[in-house]
């Protein structure tokens, strides 16, 4: 099926407009629907759950905005987001949501929820801990008795069960979603440049924020009035890390503008956000367990401990199945998974040959001079096929 | 006014004699450690909670990562760890344990490996030494309560030996209290996870089995909790003794006593210690001998340990005329709850599950906040010292909130001040100087006012 390409274009208008201000979406999603909204941490929290609840669930984004009453309560060592999810909760645009869900072992994430429990005295902040070592031959079962636990509080919060049937629907509803955007994703993979790198994280952005059959209906008219552009010869990139928010998108404009097309990435706000589907049949409950369990393994993440898996092997057959000739790897300035992680991932990409350059991020500030001259300094080095080293 | 110059500060303060001999306790465990292999025993390397007596009755040589970084850096031997760890691609804004433990995983494999030439800097070869004797690890067993990123350091550790040695997780649950009535040591929350993390241990046994070859002696574990339990109950009155003004002990000779109620084996020698610790407190309380001279001002001290600058701290309050009396790290952790400790129970894991859950990382905000209100109620103090600990975050996660409530719920005066646990170079000292004596004016005008 193939729609005007007016159609397409107003469609990733609108998908843009939510992921610039996903709170003035919500809100209006409120006032439209009279429902409510459920506020979810990243990375793990199932928003099938909320949506089988009736509720709009938004995976919290970090906001634009200079942070500044929220710096009084947590330190400065904070990464990013968690600093900034702290402003939110003290400047109070976090009082849009009516509840919240967290499922990740993060202890920044936590510093940082525990100061919207205190900033948002009145919304209830429901924490359950999935398992994070996952080779322990408890870990299933400990993932599935968190999984009903988050079903209980969410009927608690509905004041109605939510339903095996509730709960199938929703999950069918989110792997179409999923599906969509990988589509995408591989088309990316295969050669049509069509969609810029920020382009594509609109896509996943909206994605975590919008009512998910919404956000599909609005997704499949952006794909179908895509024409197909071939790639050109740009030099070819991975973008690799940046857990739980997503990396600027100037950033992401800055680093194509230097002469290079991101061909796929691992972001979480990106590959890793829609790497896997829950499956459809038998107990809902138990596939949302089995679904965080088999994620790990399909994008393994340096926040879970899985000894037989490695990200580092996931990534370079990522770098080979796309083509990419060099790999950007974006880590959170203060993101300790990342940086306990990356000198394994520095490590095999050395072994590889794969050229590759760290950049750290941060909330406030985007040195685009200074980024672009080393992605520039990296670009020169793959086009002359220079020895190959980290640069750092 | 004049600030007070170090000759006064190591006049005034007054440390616990016993804490001197202690040292060599501690030097004589960690000898013992270097030499397991050639005692033939199997090495295990751990992090988190005290796992220790669990290791002792496997008939093990036990290594805390924690602690060793902690001991480089109280020796200011941590600088080859660090290097190691950061050529090898460690970013210096990571927990510092752990890059120093780490690079001390890299300095330990190149010195079993022959290829250790060292950094080539003058003195570090020395430093090197000590950071690279740590015998390389058997096995790792990871039991980390509070910080998700205690257990990713030993995934990593786990990596860095090229995924050949053998890995144990043990996971604590957050202690978060979602529903009413539950928080310190109450509700189901608190029922869960105890029985969860008590299994768990139940699971380790069998793996270390597999690892030494002999059967896990129970009889023995039994002994050693008993001996704990003695430890942590003389080592528990004593710090309570702290109470009296002038306050016989600081949180400095608590932190002197750390290693010992934290790793040391468990045996009556360490029972012996903690009763005499007891004892030296007992009498200076008996004799009004003060642990600072001319005591005027007591606080409470939550943070980590900042190891680089232990000496340099306690001298600079203890000049300043300030007992820090009492901590979160020291009152909050190491077997602090006694009671739960049941060596002849039916399942003697439990009290010890309870215990290493009750790590004062390990609960929300608002239960540690409780808790530490509670403490500067005990031991009545003007105000808290905020030990910003630059790289860790879990130590450092309630610490605004607290100060906030510890303002508004109890008049304390509070202040920051920025540090770390083993990375000497985000330690300010003119920051810290500057700060303490704002504070203490502060908490003068207070009672000048009445």
């Amino acid at each position: 099926m193939s729609v005007d390409p007016d159609t397409a274009r107003e469609a990733l208008a609108a998908l843009c407009a939510v992921a610039d201000d996903p709170d003035a979406y919500v809100v209006r999603w409120k006032e439209r629907t009279g429902g409510r909204a459920i506020g979810v941490f990243p990375m793990n929290f199932p928003s099938e759950i909320a949506a089988a609840g009736g509720a709009l669930p938004v995976v919290i984004q970090e906001n634009r905005e200079p942070d500044s009453l929220g710096r009084n309560l947590l330190a400065e060592f904070y990464c990013g987001y968690t600093r900034n999810l702290a402003d939110q909760a003290a400047k109070g645009t976090l009082d849009i949501y009516d509840a919240f869900f967290q499922a990740d072992h993060c202890t920044q994430l936590l510093g940082a929820v525990d100061v919207v429990r205190a900033e948002v005295p009145d919304a209830p902040v429901f924490f359950g801990q999935l398992p994070t070592s996952m080779s322990d031959s408890w870990a299933g079962e400990r993932a599935l008795a968190t999984m009903r636990s988050f079903v209980e509080e969410m009927g608690r919060f509905a004041g109605t069960p939510v339903t095996a049937a509730a709960l199938a629907d929703a999950i069918a509803v989110h792997n179409e979603n999923r599906r969509l955007l990988r589509e995408v994703y591989a088309a990316r993979r295969a050669g049509n440049a069509a969609l810029s790198s920020p382009e594509m994280q609109v896509l996943v952005k909206s994605s975590m924020v919008m009512d998910t059959r919404e956000h599909t209906a609005l997704l499949r008219e952006v794909v179908a009035g895509l024409a197909a552009r071939p790639r050109d010869d740009r030099v070819r990139l991975y973008l690799s890390g940046h857990l739980s928010h997503a990396p600027r998108p100037e950033l992401l404009a800055a680093i194509e503008e230097c002469g290079a097309i991101v061909v796929d990435d691992d972001l979480f706000t990106g590959g890793r956000h829609i790497s896997t589907d829950v499956p459809e049949d038998g107990d809902p409950v138990a596939a949302l367990a089995d679904w965080y369990l088999r994620r790990d393994a399909v994008a393994p993440c340096p926040t879970l401990v899985k000894h037989e898996t490695d990200w580092e092997e996931r990534l370079v057959e990522a770098v080979d199945a796309s083509g990419a000739e060099g790999v950007v790897v974006l880590m959170v300035r203060f993101c300790e998974p990342h940086m306990l992680y990356y000198p394994e991932l520095r490590k095999r990409l050395n072994e590889r040959d794969i050229p590759h350059l760290l950049i750290e991020t941060e909330h406030e500030g985007l040195p685009v001079e200074t980024v672009q001259t080393r992605v520039e300094a990296l670009l020169e080095r793959i086009r002359r096929n220079a020895p190959l080293e980290a640069i750092r | 006014m004049t600030a007070p110059t170090s000759s006064d500060a190591a006049d005034k303060l007054n440390r616990l004699a016993i804490n001197k001999a202690g040292g060599r306790m501690v030097a004589d465990y960690w000898e013992d450690v270097f030499l397991a292999r050639e005692r033939g025993q199997k090495v295990v390397w751990y992090n988190g909670s005290a796992l220790n007596p669990i290791f002792q009755a496997a008939g093990m040589a036990w290594c805390h990562g924690e602690a060793f970084s902690a001991r480089l850096a109280a020796q200011h031997l941590e600088g080859p760890a660090q290097l190691a760890g950061s050529e090898y691609g460690y970013v210096g804004e990571l927990c510092s344990y752990a890059r120093t433990h780490l690079g001390c995983a890299v300095l330990s494999q190149e010195r079993s490996a022959g290829a250790g030439n060292g950094p080539g800097m003058v003195g570090l070869p020395e430093q090197q030494e000590l950071a690279s004797r740590l015998p390389t690890p058997d096995v790792f067993v990871n039991a980390y309560a509070g910080c998700s990123t205690g257990q990713q350091w030993d995934d990593i550790s786990f990596r860095v030996f090229g995924k050949d040695v053998p890995i144990f997780n043990v996971s604590m649950p957050y202690l978060w209290s979602n529903r009413p009535g539950e928080g310190y040591m109450a509700g189901e929350e608190w029922e869960q996870s105890s029985r969860y993390v008590s299994d768990q241990l139940h699971e380790l046994v069998p793996f270390l089995e597999s690892i030494t070859g002999q059967p896990f002696d129970w009889a023995a574990y039994r002994q050693n909790m008993a001996y704990i339990k003695q430890a942590s109950e003389l080592r528990q009155k004593a710090m309570k003794l702290c109470r009296h003004t002038p306050a016989p002990a600081t949180f400095w000779d608590w932190i002197g006593n750390v290693a010992h109620i934290n790793f040391l084996p468990a045996n009556q020698q360490l029972v012996d210690f903690f009763a005499g610790v007891l004892a030296e407190v007992e009498q200076r309380v008996a004799d009004g001998v003060a642990a600072v001279r001319d005591e005027r001002y007591r606080v409470y001290f939550d943070g980590f340990m900042n190891w680089n600058h232990l000496g340099l701290l306690s001298r600079k309050f203890a000049a300043h005329d300030v007992a820090v009396v009492a901590g979160r790290y020291t009152h909050h952790a190491f077997w602090q709850e006694p009671q739960l400790l049941d060596p002849e129970a039916a399942d003697p894991f439990l009290g010890q599950a309870q215990n290493n859950l009750l790590c004062p990382m390990n609960h929300a905000t608002r239960t540690t906040t409780d808790l530490v209100l509670r403490d500067c109620d005990f031991y009545d103090v003007d105000g808290i010292v905020f030990h910003s600990t630059r790289t860790c975050r879990a130590f450092t996660n309630p610490q605004r909130l607290m100060a906030k409530a510890a303002q508004e719920k109890r008049g304390l005066a509070t202040m920051f001040f920025e540090g770390d646990i083993a990375d000497a170079s985000f330690y300010k000292d003119e920051v810290l100087e500057s700060r303490l004596a704002a504070v203490l004016e502060g908490i003068d005008v207070r009672r000048a006012r009445g």
